[in-house]
Order: structure tokens, then sequence, then C-alpha cells
């Protein structure tokens, strides 16, 4: 039993962590109808611009202001990245075929995993502590400050865009962009903002679950943004794709799988079992859990 | 083009044919690698550019093919010639069998089940699941090819058994092509709907072109083992899959585009190898820039046979 609370509790954390990165994914395919597979490469990125604001910019001070301004700081450099992406790789295929965009966005990605290399170097570098550690236990279940942070954190900020999009004009635009931009566009909906505001919102997103990677894992690498990129891919398309509160959903699944594969089962397994129970997923609802039957456009 | 085309193909197959003699060693073995490449990337071709499906997960199959020859070869004992059917029908076998259930999902979600099979794949080989794979060093020490007396053993020979594969598939492509069910692939991509209701049944050839390409992919792995007379798991991840795929979207998915997109891919790299930190850098704003001003890839595939008031403008692209 005790084993069983302790991965919940750490799948939990694991999957808030998918989730904050699943929601980038799931936005840009929303809109755009396009894998970003730089987005992955975007959260192992902002793992290292933090790094670097904790030791240039902030002094290597660990005070609740400084924390906070690492975090505010990361998620602004990322989201200019975010923007700056959209603009140079991904604008001008807005009307090539389908595959070409892919391409692109996996060469962005190559760009961003190899530009973070030839910045930071190839060796594993090492995340400061900027949580101190505290250790609560609850019997028998012990469980940091710093999963705690992770959950409260990420659940307040999917709540805060769950709200930003169900309740606002300007989340009810992105929702307009992306049921029909050609319609959107004719009720005087400038796409082109919509998908600017995507990118700023996924990447800051994303900026967090980067920084939330780092303190988790403490060891960041140039390359580890096609794993972690992979799995909030995973978890936005359990929960079904476009679909807001399915990659909240998908990711906090996917992490509680997770975990529990790596707890009973074995941890050297775990992808594998990962990806049978996103095929599974799939052969059984071809659209996620949550998604929608789309009708095929003809 | 056309005409390029028709000088083309004698002068490349000339210049392949007397290559090797041309090459130190080194790049005697950058030139197998471009004809093994460049036959997966064919075979990869009759899934993504023929029939327009979302296949992420090539190497799987070009991986199923080189396990099986150096599998059959190092605890079976068989002559490596002798498990090359093997080799084909495995990887064929799989591909139906993986295809079956999985051919009706939508591009985006084909692409991810996809990299997910090759994941699953990799996670056997490094697990050494019933201690046949060997594990994450893979399998090392393969016999020579032995073609009726005539051993394979020095790299220039490996080359030309690896270049008449390259012939072999060259010459399947043609055949499909020009075939019935190459014409019905063409449909199948452009409109399935219609193609449909003209009476082609979607599910039986995307399932045959899965297998087809499977098969083919195979055979290309039973080349490589060949060559390394070693197989090992890091070879067929999913990242290799990604370059096939990029390979084929950035040729043009047409047979010259493909071999030009191999060369792009592979060769290039191999050359710029002193600058080796930058490489992937620059490789990578070559692969935005390629489709920025090529959207349709740099050699883009003309429909082969297809009547022309069935060939419209196509809407939202392969």
């Amino acid at each position: 039993m005790d084993i069983f609370l302790q991965q919940l509790a750490n799948g939990l954390t694991i999957g808030s962590m998918f989730a904050l990165v699943a929601l980038g994914y799931t936005m840009v395919y929303g809109v755009m109808r396009l894998i970003n597979f730089a987005h992955g490469d975007l959260v192992a990125a902002s793992a290292f611009v933090g790094l670097t604001i904790y030791t240039q910019v902030m002094g290597q001070a660990t005070s609740l202001a400084a924390v906070i301004a690492i975090f505010l700081l990361t998620a602004g450099v990322m989201a200019c990245v975010g923007v700056l992406l959209e603009r140079l790789a991904y604008r001008p295929l807005r009307t090539a075929p389908r595959l070409s965009a892919v391409v692109s966005a996996l060469g962005a990605s190559l760009v961003i995993q190899n530009g973070v290399m030839l910045i930071w170097g190839p060796q594993m570098r090492i995340f400061p502590e900027l949580v101190p550690q505290v250790y609560y236990t609850f019997g028998g279940v012990v469980i940091s400050l710093m999963q705690v942070i992770i959950l409260v954190l990420s659940l307040v900020l999917m709540i805060a865009l769950y709200l930003f999009v169900e309740k606002t004009r300007m989340g009810a635009a992105i929702r307009a962009a992306s049921i029909d931009q050609d319609a959107a566009r004719l009720m005087g909906i400038n796409v082109n903002q919509i998908i600017v505001l995507i990118f700023v919102i996924g990447s800051s997103l994303g900026a967090v679950g980067g920084l939330f990677i780092g303190l988790y894992y403490r060891g960041i690498t140039f390359n580890m943004g096609w794993q972690y990129g992979l799995y909030a891919f995973i978890a936005a398309i359990i929960g079904g794709i476009g679909n807001i509160p399915g990659a909240m959903l998908g990711g906090m699944l996917l992490g509680l799988f997770n975990a529990f594969i790596a707890g009973y089962v074995s941890s050297t397994w775990a992808d594998a079992f990962t990806f049978i129970l996103l095929i599974v997923i799939l052969i059984v609802r071809p659209t996620g859990i949550l998604g929608e039957r789309v009708a095929e456009k003809v | 083009m056309e005409k390029l085309q028709r000088f083309g193909y004698p002068v490349f197959f000339a210049v392949m044919a007397v290559l090797p003699h041309l090459l130190n060693p080194r790049w005697q073995a950058v030139a197998i690698t471009f004809l093994i490449f460049a036959v997966v990337a064919l075979s990869q071709d009759i899934v993504l550019g023929k029939c327009g499906m979302f296949n992420m997960g090539q190497a799987l199959f070009f991986g199923l093919g080189a396990y099986a020859t150096a599998i059959l070869n190092s605890k079976f004992g068989w002559p490596m010639l002798a498990t090359i059917p093997v080799a084909i029908l495995v990887p064929a076998l799989f591909g139906i069998l993986l295809a079956g259930p999985i051919v009706h999902l939508r591009g985006d979600y084909l692409l991810v089940t996809t990299i997910g099979f090759n994941i699953v794949f990799v996670q056997v080989l490094q697990n050494d699941l019933g201690g046949l794979t060997g594990g994450p060093n893979g399998i090392f020490g393969l016999d020579a090819m032995n073609l009726f007396g005539l051993r394979l053993a020095s790299q220039v020979s490996v080359y030309y058994f690896a270049f008449a594969v390259l012939l072999f598939t060259l010459w399947l492509m043609h055949n499909l092509e020009t075939s019935k069910a190459g014409r019905a692939l063409h449909y199948l991509r452009e409109d399935q709907l219609a193609a449909e209701s003209i009476g082609i049944n979607a599910r039986v050839y995307k399932i045959f072109a899965f297998g087809l390409s499977a098969g083919i992919a195979g055979l290309a792995g039973t080349v490589y083992a060949t060559q390394y007379s070693a197989v090992s798991p890091e070879a067929f991840d999913f990242i290799q899959s990604v370059l096939f795929f990029s390979i084929v979207i950035v040729g043009g998915s047409s047979v010259p585009g493909v071999l030009l997109g191999v060369f792009v891919m592979f060769v290039l790299p191999e050359i710029f190898r002193e600058f080796a930190t930058w490489r992937f850098f620059i490789f990578g704003f070559a692969m935005i820039l390629a489709m920025i001003l090529r959207p349709r890839g740099i050699w883009p595939a003309k429909f082969g046979r297809i009547p022309a008031y069935l060939v419209k403008e196509s809407k939202h692209g392969a």
C-alpha cells in the first residue's frame, strides 16, 4: 500500500509536468494542425536558460523573489523564442503541404537542440537547488516540498489557462480559430495574432515545465527534449489532441501509468508499456479519450 | 526535368558501377551506407510518398531484417545467403500484422503510432527478449555473405551486393508505378473517398503497401548486417526513422528526389565531419530552408499514368 501511495504522489508530480508541456503541443495542433516537434527542445532549452539566468543574472540567489524572477524571465525568453520559431519555420509554410511543415519542425528541433549544445556544451549540467529540501511524511509516504510546489503551481496554471480559453474574448477567438481558421478570419479575428498568442502561451508553459524537469531530476542534457517532448505529445494524444482539458487529463494519466509501471513492473520496460498503452488507446478510440470524432474533410 | 531523368539514370548507374574503384576505404564505406539507406528510403517512399500514409517507423522493419539475419546466422548457424528470404518475409509479415489495426488512423495519429512501434521494438532489443537479441551491445561477428562460392568478404564486393539490391529495388519501384497496385495507391493518396467509390479497397492496398515496404526495408537490413557483420539497437532507433521520413519529404518522393535526399542527408554530413559540432545545427537550418524554398520537395514526384481528368489540384497537400 505504501508503494502504491508513494507512486501515486510521484506519478501526479511527473504527470503535471507532462501536462504543462502537453498544453503547448495541443494548442499549436488545435489551431495549426501541426505537430510542433521543436516544442520538446524548447522545453529542454528553457532548463538551460533558467540555469544561466540563475548564475549570471540572479547571482545565485535563492530567495523567493529571485526564484519567481527566474521563472518569469525564463518564460519571457522562451516565449520570444517560440514566436521567432513560428515566424521563421512555420509561417512561410502555412499554405504548403502538411508534411513540409512537419519536416520544418524536425529541422527546427535539430537547430534548437544543437544550438543548446553549442552554447552550453554536450555534457550533463546540474540544475541548482532553488527549493529547500524539505520532506513531509504522511503515513509512510514521503513527499518533498518540491513535489508539492510542482503540483500546486501546475494546477494553478492549468486552471488559469482553462478559464482564459473558456471565459475571455481572446479565448473565444482561439477556440474559433481552432475550429475553422477561414471562418474565424471572416468574423474579424486576426488569426496571425492568435497563432502568435498560442506560441507565447505554449512556450511559457513549456518553460515552466522545463524548469520543473530541471528542479525535479536535477541533471539536464541538451538532448533530453525529444524524450520529454514525446511523452508530453503522447499525453496530448491520449487526451485527444487539440483539447485543452484532454491534455491535462492525458498528462496526469501518463504520469501515473509511468510511475506505476516503474514501481510494480520494471523501469527498463517503462517506455515500451507507455507506447503499448498509447497504441491500444488509439485503436479503441482513434481520436483520444476526450477527442471528438472529426469527419475527414474532403 | 524529364530529359534530365532520361540522361541522368544511365550516367548515375555508370558512375555507381565504377565508383568503389575510385574511392579510398573510408569513402567506400560511406558509399555502401548510401546504397543501403537509399533502399530503405525508397521503401519508405512506398508508404509515405506513394500512399500518403504518415509512417515514421521504417527503422523498425530495417532492423527486423538485420536482426533476422544476425540471429539466424549467429545463433542457428544459417549461412548468410539463406537468411535473405527470412529477412524479407519476417518484416513483411510484421508490416502486415502491425498495419492491420492502424491503417484507418488519421495521419498524425498514425505517425505517432508508428514511432511507438519503433520505440517498443528498440526496447525489446535492448532488454534482450528471449535471450536472442544480445541486449544493448547487439550481435557481432557474423559470417561473410557467400554467393554460390563467391565470398563477399571485401568491401568492394559488399558494395556490389548493395548496388544489386538497389537496382532490384529501383526495378520494383518502376514496376509498382506502372502497375494496377501503384495506380490504386496514387488514387488513395489523392482522394481516398473518390478512390473507394470507384471500387478500390483502401484497407487491402494500404496494408499491401506496408507489407511491401517492410519487406524491402528488411532486405536492406540484411545488407547492413553484411556490411558491419554486426547489428546493435541504436542503429534502428526511431531517430533513424525520423531521418528516413525527412529524406522522402525533402527529396520530394520521386526516385531521383529520394536518391538526392539520401545524398544530402547522409553523404554531405560525412563531408562536413570536421565541423562535427556545428553539423546538425546547420543541417536543421538547411531542412527548414529546403522546405520553405521547395515545399513539395527538391524533386517533386509527377503523377505516373493517372488519367488527367482524375488528377485535380490537391488542396490540403500530401
